[in-house]
């Protein structure tokens, strides 16, 4: 008897707490399943520094302007390796517009004769940045590779990608929010 | 002289608990980092490392958690930010699963809101139970000795009082 009168407060309660998380998954954000998540999309890219392959220093914010694709990488990283190929094809179609993207490779976590070997094999011409200390990978949140991200001209970062990308994959995004963000 | 004595060891006795408790408290607190290294530990200590399961990024040797306590030593010698500062910048970076100690704000609160609620909710169903299964326990037993003793007083009294005059 006293079960049954207990029942309904019982039921309510499961039923305010399956509302409530209801109403948080209503609330959150859609995931278009393009960009992987991250707390600076859409907001000010990290002002981070590095060194070029040719010695010269290397930093991000004087890179507004353009639209920057920067592709986290080891030469180890099977994955990298994969997606080397289709990041080539990207970089010649970038190169052959007026207004393409500025690609970089940074280097996370090793050394500059494993990546100068491995360019010179499986081809790429592009400047790649040596992350020394790591301080580009955590500013960027970046911890296992490969990873690319897309920030535009305002310095705005605009996409996230965690494991490989393809060249078509990664011209599209582009080119949407080129569309989308000018 | 021994009478007076005997007055006055509690206040001795007390006053060596007290000291006692102090030197105790003040060996054993922790004052916080007194150096830049022991303050980098203890941000590593609150930080997750973002690729192993359960370790802080001060016990891993990952190379994301290697990234990470070089980052954090370079912004403890600049000086400018406070721990808060720091963590909060490395959780902009790498979201809140970095936090080994979830915060207690918004949605994140509630990981530590939830279990105290169900301890309440645990604590208030047994003392239900409890009080239910305590109350059908005497029933099923039914009258005690007392109970028949009172019953037996009660109609005793009854029966030994004179009738109430009839109404007229």
């Amino acid at each position: 008897m006293r079960a049954t009168r207990i029942a309904p407060f019982v039921a309510l309660a499961v039923a305010v707490v399956l509302a409530g998380l209801f109403l948080v998954l209503l609330g959150s954000d859609p995931s278009d399943g393009e960009t992987a998540e991250t707390n600076l999309l859409d907001r000010p890219a990290p002002d981070v520094r590095g060194v070029l392959d040719d010695g010269t220093p290397f930093q991000l914010s004087r890179r507004k302007g353009d639209w920057v694709v920067l592709n986290f990488f080891q030469s180890s990283c099977i994955p990298c390796q994969q997606e080397h190929p289709e990041l080539v094809r990207f970089v010649e179609a970038q190169q052959a517009r007026p207004d393409g993207a500025r690609f970089y490779t940074v280097v996370y976590d090793d050394t500059r004769e494993n990546v100068e070997e491995f360019f010179a094999s499986e081809g790429g011409d592009w400047p790649i940045v040596y992350d020394e200390g790591g301080s580009i990978a955590v500013a960027f949140g970046v911890a296992k590779v490969p990873e690319t991200w897309i920030i535009d001209p305002g310095g705005i970062v605009r996409f996230r990608a965690i494991s490989t990308v393809n060249a078509d994959l990664l011209g599209n995004t582009l080119q949407q929010l080129r569309e989308r963000f000018g | 002289m021994n009478t007076r004595a005997l007055k006055r060891w509690p206040g001795w006795v007390l006053l060596v608990i007290v000291v006692a408790g102090f030197l105790a408290v003040g060996a054993t607190r922790d004052s916080g980092p007194s150096t830049p290294a022991e303050r980098a530990a203890s941000i590593e200590k609150r930080l997750a490392c973002p690729t192993c399961d359960g370790e802080s990024v001060y016990d891993s040797r990952s190379t994301a958690a290697e990234n990470l306590r070089r980052q954090i030593r370079a912004y403890v010698d600049e000086g400018e930010l406070t721990d808060e500062e720091i963590i909060g910048t490395i959780e902009q970076a790498f979201g809140a699963r970095v936090l080994l100690v979830p915060r207690a704000t918004g949605l994140d609160a509630l990981a530590w809101a939830l279990p105290a609620a169900a301890l309440v909710c645990a604590a208030a169903g047994l003392t239900v139970t409890f009080r239910r299964w305590r109350r059908e326990a005497a029933l099923a037993q039914g009258p005690t000795d007392e109970d028949r003793e009172l019953v037996a007083a009660a109609l005793s009294q009854e029966d030994a009082a004179p009738p109430a005059d009839p109404a007229p």
